[in-house]
């Protein structure tokens, strides 16, 4: 190996030890807890929202598979809900948190990003684009939601996860 | 008015039970799914039980149930593929073709450690009498100590350009990939190596790295710049490693970027003795831009490299093929691209594009030796196509293509394109 290319390689190697020495993090950004006393002030106790065949059918169009779930948890304090979810992404799910009040989305937050590429999606330059989105008719959103280079299917997750949680949120206050 | 009030109160009475029993029956009804789905799961288990890192952690509802979530265990399947008809309108001649077919495990072997895999098998048989390879096109370890700081290792794609890194066939407009970003940066690129990258504050993200470079002893074909030299981890010989760098910014709608690979492709003469103390630098870099405004999609790039010791490498790789050809010296080209969604509702989306393209692989001419620059390396292509989104995954697609220097690759193609 040239010197010069030992020499780059040593100070490469040097950066990354002193990089996993000092600045190990995990890559949950916010905990669910946290993330609900944030929005509440502090933690209501959690709701059960049931998924009735029809709700299990339309959400199952919404995501293009089936939920696994038959019932989903949530929090609401009567105006606010918040719907914690998980989509895949390229080949990880990511985990958001959803805030919907009087039927748009108030906040939306990534809580747990697992793909090695397309972080940008928790960035709130791509997360203000959710804000005040309500359901169109039927459960389009009502906006298109500009994507990231190199991030197509997180976008696409984080999308039907905002659909979904507008969707639960219009039916949880039906049941 | 007594008799009508009392009919009221009554099947108020007798109603109000009634949809409670409704309501149960669907929640008994639900219930008994779970437990019928968690049964089933159970029976899937090992007798030992799974690990218990494969339960989601949080305390909330996951809506999938293929969840390994945070910690280790998951192993994830990928794939993508793509079938095209070309029809040359020169000769008239056709060609169907299942041009890749990729699939690809994933793996979390916890919350820091990563592995990731593509296996492609091109023209659908691969065998020695067929056209068809089969090649292991990423492979590589990823341990993430913050969002700032990931390290790579293994064989993986060079940073360089837009297609390189995403190359699915729904991420791109045309049939076929664009020329600059194969001729010039030689799609899909993969280096064995050692990489870093991470983000830089709002929207920057960086990538640097070692890999193994081009080997010069092996370029056979100056049609495609660097590329037929090319080692894509397939006992590469490894005397000149190489270095890599890339800046991108990206934000909804937005990419500017740029990069560059540089390192000496003589290999100490491992694959041509003459080369023996030849460096042949390869210096390629690239900047790019993607902006999309309301439906209308733009995107750009510039790439360029060259090739040091054209001349040493003229006589010991040129004059000595069969046929002899003069070696690519320096190589550029651009392109630009519009898109627009004219049709965008539900999973549908119709995006009709045209690309103009221009390249130039200037060759190491050598009259002496009768080694001469190509001319159809020179070229400008006009591609005009649509894109139709059946699915956001899944795309048809059909263009034609005009070649302006060498009219024999004028075509109109159509094509399937699918990832997961």
């Amino acid at each position: 190996m040239p010197s010069r290319l030992r020499y780059g390689f040593s100070i490469l190697a040097v950066a990354l030890a002193l990089s996993a020495a000092g600045l190990a993090r995990g890559e949950s950004y916010q905990e669910p807890e946290a993330f609900l006393a944030e929005v509440f002030g502090s933690k209501p106790a959690p709701k059960v929202f049931w998924l009735t065949k029809e709700i299990q059918a339309e959400a199952s169009a919404i995501l293009g598979h089936p939920p696994a779930q038959l019932r989903q948890r949530y929090w609401s304090d009567g105006r606010k809900s918040v719907w914690i979810l998980e989509e895949m992404g390229k080949d990880e799910l990511i985990t958001a948190g959803f805030v919907v009040a009087d039927a748009r989305i108030d906040h939306v937050r990534v809580l747990v990003y697992r793909e090695s590429r397309g972080g940008e999606v928790r960035r709130p330059s791509f997360l203000k684009q959710f804000h005040h989105a309500r359901l169109a008719p039927g459960t389009r959103l009502d906006r298109d939601i500009d994507g990231i280079v190199g991030a197509t299917l997180s976008v696409g997750a984080m999308e039907r996860m905002a659909r979904l949680a507008l969707y639960f949120d219009r039916k949880s206050r039906e049941q | 008015m007594k008799r009508k009030t009392l009919a009221l109160a009554l099947a108020a009475a007798f109603a109000a039970p009634t949809v409670s029993a409704q309501t149960l029956d669907q929640k008994i009804e639900i219930l008994q799914q779970e437990i019928d789905g968690l049964k089933a799961q159970i029976r899937k288990m090992p007798a030992q039980g799974r690990p218990a890192a494969a339960q989601t952690p949080l305390d909330y509802a996951s809506p999938l149930d293929h969840t390994a979530g945070l910690a280790s265990g998951s192993t994830t399947f990928v794939g993508y593929g793509e079938m095209n008809y070309s029809k040359f309108r020169e000769s008239g001649d056709a060609k169907a073709d299942l041009r890749r077919f990729v699939f690809g495990f994933n793996h979390r072997f916890d919350d820091r450690l990563t592995f990731h895999s593509e296996v492609e098998i091109e023209h659908s048989v691969a065998s020695k009498d067929d056209e068809g390879e089969v090649e292991i096109e990423q492979a590589w370890l990823n341990y993430r100590f913050d969002d700032s700081i990931n390290v790579k290792g293994g064989l993986f794609l060079i940073p360089l350009g837009v297609l390189n890194e995403t190359h699915e066939p729904p991420t791109y407009y045309g049939v076929e990939r664009n020329e600059v970003e194969t001729r010039i940066i030689p799609t899909t690129w993969r280096e064995l190596g050692l990489g870093v990258h991470g983000e830089l504050g709002e929207g920057f993200r960086y990538d640097a790295g070692i890999t193994t470079g081009f080997n010069s002893g092996k370029l056979d074909d100056p049609t495609v710049g660097i590329r037929s030299a090319h080692q894509e981890g397939q006992l590469a010989d490894a005397h000149d490693l190489s270095v890599y760098g890339a800046l991108n910014y990206r934000r909804p709608g937005l990419l500017v970027g740029g990069g560059v690979f540089t390192g000496n492709t003589g290999q100490n003469g491992q694959a041509n003795p003459l080369l023996k103390g030849v460096a042949a630098r390869l210096t390629l870099w690239d900047i790019h831009v993607k902006y999309s405004i309301d439906r209308l999609e733009l995107q750009a790039l510039y790439a360029a490299a060259t090739l040091g010791d054209t001349d040493q490498l003229n006589a010991a790789v040129g004059a000595t093929a069969t046929p002899p050809f003069a070696v690519p010296k320096t190589m550029k080209g651009a392109y630009a691209q519009a898109a627009y969604h004219v049709y965008k509702e539900g999973k549908l989306d119709v995006a009709p594009f045209v690309r103009l393209e221009r390249f130039e692989i200037e060759q190491q001419e050598d009259p002496a030796n009768g080694l001469f620059q190509d001319p159809n390396n020179f070229e400008r292509v006009t591609t005009v196509g649509v894109n139709f989104k059946l699915h956001p995954q899944v795309v048809l697609k059909t263009d034609v293509q005009r070649y302006h220097t060498d009219k024999s690759k004028d075509r109109f193609s159509i094509g399937i394109g699918y990832m997961f």
